[in-house]
């Protein structure tokens, strides 16, 4: 096997995986997440693709391999470096947001599926073209793929803390272009020469003069810049996301202020990440004795009694922080995972906010919250955390987006880290139809119900403003005193009571009334513990996020869909709950294009003939099992790790890496239906084994350093990712056996699958959870052990 | 007949233009029957000044002949005019009498402005975005709309100099309502504003001051369709 050959498909395979995340993070910035997803979803459908071409032509490929690998490969560097360049500045005015209005968008967007595929769809052929022509060592050159694929996910991580988005695809795409060269043969020397030197050139151009990103007129950025004299004073990159601070002359945060505010609301400056708000520069200094946010409802803990000890969940750039520290707070835990808010709120901007971060009663923890409670050993005596949702809803944007904050484990661990007379403290806007208020509030009454309060009305209160509520739950019951100074406080602030113990009749809309006063109907209905009923009759979903179904914000309910319809029309309904709906189209498209793809090559192999059964559904349970599995670990490390990226960075490269070394050791076993059986069924086995012992293995120790978690991170996956390498490199060998024609057949099956899983699996764990996701992943595994029984 | 010809192509850009005219006219009676009057208007200066304002000619010529859609339409700037039904609504709900002085926030294209204009006698509009301000003072001004007198500032001030209100009524959502705005209300004065993001949901909020009191209602949600701005 030639060096030259695995380093080649070791470096494609990381330009893959990193161009990836790096056209990931762009979308996010341009459009929103779960657009960039679906994009990607699709454009990954190349893998598929190219297995089917491989399959049709494969003997046309085979007799020109030499030639063709580099071409291939020099030439989806080239369209990497041209992919965004082409996206933005030809279709920069794609809007995911109009996509349900313009139909032109629809079109536009077909173009930009297309254009993403293409370098995915080079590279995917090239390393397609690799594996049928060394199948024999397939063990080996897999074994190339997966190690460069698993430092991709690094590389990528690397790149993005060192330079903006819009440079990244020219560095990622001199990779294949390198890989292209390693291959080259004599043959056609100076062609080669020719098209890398122009790819280089052209890479590099737009690395130097990256071309600028074209942001959706949606999104909160967009619209802050139409304010006079706006302009973006400072940006810092990371793969958090491309945090920018804007500033105008008409810039004024104080979301939810009460009308009994007469004074001046000072202009500031206004933190925004990846095109999103994020928070204010908070107007406060050390000498105030008042702040803008007193006169808001999240303020009400302050009214009732004296908070030394508070934790700020998700601290933002520190509104809430400030609001404490105004109140004597005398320790104030500020726990905030995004590091370059966090840096530039502690060093450039510091100064003009009077070093808040730097306060003596002040700790920042730049942490996952779910993370700090689980390790946090303190009591306090108010947790709070930022306004749920945007001003005005989201449109279910975030449905998707897990919020472990939010969870029904979370809200049981901030209760045990309340202090006696503690009191968790959340706000959201009223959104209408009203969702987040009635989601909150169902989620508090099964926590005061699980911890076992008596009577649960003295522990539970709610006030709404004109945009607001906040819901506040007290660990020891509510003193009259305590209710006195709430009604008191509302009186002031011309706020009214929703719960509160000895409710009078129009206390709940003496100062803010509502037309439509079904609100109150089914506060009652969830308060009187009758919730059930609702749950099942509302239009949206309200039952509790948990940690296995981490989705809060997902309140779409497809049975609920006609009735929705009916009553806010055709084209609004996106608008409600346009996040998961943009799942579901991505799934479908996605699904339909992989049977495609999967059948296609049928016409040139044949139908008839045994195996083919077997090889697709072997493959087929190998691509889906796989990245099930990958997906569901993400996810069960965010908590463990404290963030998103440390988690996706440790599993896919520990996944990865060692599947590689799985796949090089593979190589010595005899690709035979027995092996097959064991390796598949070793990791089912592995699966259900990690579906009952990872909670606990995680829950014990993630009180340790961070490093030592990594490490154990590793140690946890290397086991399942060992025996996870081996089943596919050994079904190709076994294939190619049997009849050839098959192995690329057999690879477009797993990139198909692959590719479905991704989009399948956030629908299983939206609709049942994380373990259920797990499940299947056994039974995928388990479907590639039952079609070798009997073999 | 040579001279007959010429006379009938001479006349032919008027009688297009009266034709125009009248298709125009046509399409706003239907607007004011089907969006305004069979909703539940029941304000009769409000239909009346509805069934007046040449709405057509507030927004961007590319958008001429969606002018009386029940739909809001793009202006530029990333701005809409509202709704029909919303423009009718939320001045409804204001009850403006003759010797009212009304302030707007959001002039827009000047449209909603020029309807309570029809009703009341002195009209104060603010529009933030220069370009736009200056459109609407221009348009307003050419349609003989005299008791409408445009400022390009930030209308987070309100316009003091002309205070107190009877009525306010803003146009763009906010995330607080302006404190100023408040104090600029008379005592009994109605403030209307949408509450939301201008993309998804909103909801007409109606403010009046009592006294020393302020109270609210949520009238009802208002959905905005988004759309690309015309200047794209």
């Amino acid at each position: 096997m030639q060096k030259r050959l695995l380093i080649s498909v070791g470096l494609l395979s990381v330009a893959i995986i990193a161009i990836q995340l790096v056209l990931m993070q762009i979308l996010s910035i341009t459009q929103w997440y779960h657009f960039a997803y679906m994009v990607i979803s699709v454009a990954m459908l190349g893998f598929g693709f190219s297995g089917t071409v491989l399959a049709i032509a494969r003997q046309w490929f085979l007799d020109r391999a030499e030639t063709v690998i580099p071409l291939l490969m020099i030439l989806s560097g080239l369209t990497m470096a041209l992919v965004i360049p082409v996206t933005q500045s030809l279709l920069g005015g794609f809007d995911m947001y109009l996509l349900f209005v313009d139909t032109s968008q629809v079109w536009l967007l077909i173009v930009t599926y297309l254009i993403y595929l293409i370098p995915f769809f080079l590279a995917a052929l090239a390393i397609g073209l690799i594996f049928v022509k060394y199948v024999a060592n397939i063990g080996t050159v897999y074994f190339a793929n997966l190690i460069g694929s698993g430092l991709g996910g690094i590389v990528a991580i690397v790149f993005l803390w060192t330079y903006f988005p819009n440079q990244l695809p020219g560095f990622v795409a001199l990779l294949p272009v390198a890989a292209g060269l390693l291959l080259i043969t004599k043959k056609y020397r100076r062609a080669f020469a020719a098209l890398s030197s122009l790819s280089i050139i052209i890479a590099v151009f737009f690395i130097a003069r990256p071309v600028d990103l074209t942001v959706s007129e949606y999104k909160s950025i967009s619209y802050t810049m139409d304010l006079p004299g706006a302009v973006v004073e400072d940006e810092r990159v990371s793969p958090h996301g491309l945090v920018q601070v804007v500033s105008s002359d008409a810039l004024r945060h104080a979301p939810g202020l009460s009308l009994a505010y007469t004074g001046e609301i000072p202009v500031r400056k206004a933190v925004f990440n990846n095109g999103e708000w994020f928070g204010p520069l908070v107007a406060w200094t050390r000498e105030d004795t008042t702040h803008l946010m007193d006169y808001s409802t999240t303020a009400l803990p302050f009214n009732t009694g004296y908070r030394e000890n508070v934790l700020v969940i998700n601290a933002g750039t520190g509104t809430d922080v400030s609001l404490a520290l105004t109140h004597n707070a005398q320790n104030v835990a500020a726990v905030e995972p995004n590091i370059p808010v966090i840096s530039m709120m502690m060093d450039e901007y510091a100064a003009e906010i009077d070093s808040l971060f730097h306060h003596p009663a002040v700790r920042v923890q730049t942490l996952e919250p779910r993370t700090y409670l689980k390790i946090t050993r303190e009591q306090y005596d108010l947790i709070t955390m930022p306004t749920i949702d945007a001003f005005g809803g989201t449109a279910g944007l975030y449905a998707l987006q897990e919020q472990y904050t939010l969870t029904r484990e979370a809200f049981s661990e901030m209760w045990h880290r309340l202090s006696p007379d503690g009191m968790i403290s959340i706000t959201s806007w009223m959104d209408y139809p009203v969702r987040n208020p009635l989601k909150i509030l169902a989620t508090l009454m099964e926590l005061l119900e699980n911890e076992g309060v008596d009577s649960i009305e003295d522990h539970l209160v709610a006030i709404r403003s004109w945009g607001t509520v906040s819901f506040f739950v007290k660990r020891t019951p509510l003193t009259a005193d305590e209710i006195d100074s709430i009604r008191q406080f509302c009186r002031t602030m011309f706020f009214d009571p929703v719960i509160l113990p000895d409710l009078q009749e129009g206390e709940r809309t003496h100062y803010n009334d509502i037309e439509d006063r079904s609100f109150f109907n089914y506060v009652d209905e969830i308060l009187a513990s009758d919730r059930e009923q609702l749950f099942r009759d509302y239009d949206f979903h309200l039952r509790p996020a948990s940690d296995n179904r981490p989705y809060f914000s997902q309140f779409l309910r497809w049975e609920s869909l006609p009735h929705l319809r009916e009553l806010f029309g055709d084209q609004a309904v996106p608008f409600l709950e346009v996040g998961y709906l943009v799942v579901a189209v991505t799934f479908i498209q996605i699904f339909v294009a992989a049977v495609v793809l999967i059948l296609l090559p049928l016409f040139r192999i044949g139908f008839k003939g045994t195996g083919k059964m077997w090889t697709v559904l072997y493959f087929s349970g190998l691509g889906l099992g796989f990245m099930f599995i990958e997906i569901v670990l993400i996810q069960r490390f965010i908590l463990y790790l404290g963030h998103p990226i440390y988690s996706a960075a440790t599993v896919i490269t520990a996944l990865l890496i060692c599947s590689g070394v799985g796949s090089y050791v593979s190589s010595r076993f005899q690709a035979s239906p027995r092996i097959l059986r064991r390796a598949a069924g070793i990791v089912a086995g592995f699966t259900l084994l990690y579906i009952l012992i990872l909670p606990f293995l995680l829950e014990w120790t993630i009180g340790l350093p961070l490093i030592v978690k990594g490490l154990l991170s590793f140690l946890i996956i290397a086991p399942p990712a060992f025996f996870m390498g081996m089943p596919f490199p050994l079904g190709l060998r076994y294939v190619s056996s049997r009849n050839e024609s098959h192995v690329p057949w057999a690879w477009g099956i797993n990139g198909c699958m692959s590719v479905v899983s991704t989009a399948l699996a956030t629908i299983i764990a939206v609709e049942f959870g994380f373990v259920v996701v797990m499940v299947c992943a056994a039974v995928a595994y388990g479907v590639a052990v039952v079609v070798n029984a009997g073999r | 007949m040579l001279r007959k010809a010429i006379c009938i192509l001479l006349l032919f850009p008027v009688l297009s233009f009266a034709d125009d005219q009248n298709e125009r006219e046509r399409e706003r009676e239907r607007m004011v029957e089907r969006q305004i009057v069979n909703r539940g208007i029941e304000h009769g200066p409000t239909i009346e000044a509805m069934r007046t304002v040449p709405r057509h000619l507030f927004v961007p010529d590319a958008q001429k002949r969606n002018a009386y859609n029940d739909s809001p339409l793009p202006i530029g700037h990333g701005q809409t005019i509202s709704q029909p039904y919303i423009v009718a609504y939320m001045t409804e709900v204001i009850r403006p009498e003759t010797d009212y002085r009304v302030l707007e926030i959001g002039a827009g294209s000047g449209y909603h402005a020029a309807v309570i204009s029809k009703i009341v006698d002195e009209v104060y509009t603010i529009e933030i975005i220069p370009e736009l301000g200056q459109s609407a003072r221009e348009r307003l001004a050419r349609l003989g709309f005299d008791n409408v007198e445009v400022k390009i500032a930030d209308g987070y001030h309100g316009w003091e100099e002309h205070a107190p209100f009877d009525a306010i009524v803003v146009t763009a959502a906010a995330e607080h309502i302006p404190p100023p705005l408040v104090e600029q209300l008379k005592d009994g004065g109605k403030m209307i504003i949408p509450v939301g993001s201008p993309f998804f949901t909103q909801q007409l909020t109606l403010v009046e001051k009592r006294g020393e009191e302020i109270r609210t209602r949520n009238l009802m949600p208002v959905r905005f369709v988004p759309f690309r701005r015309a200047d794209d």
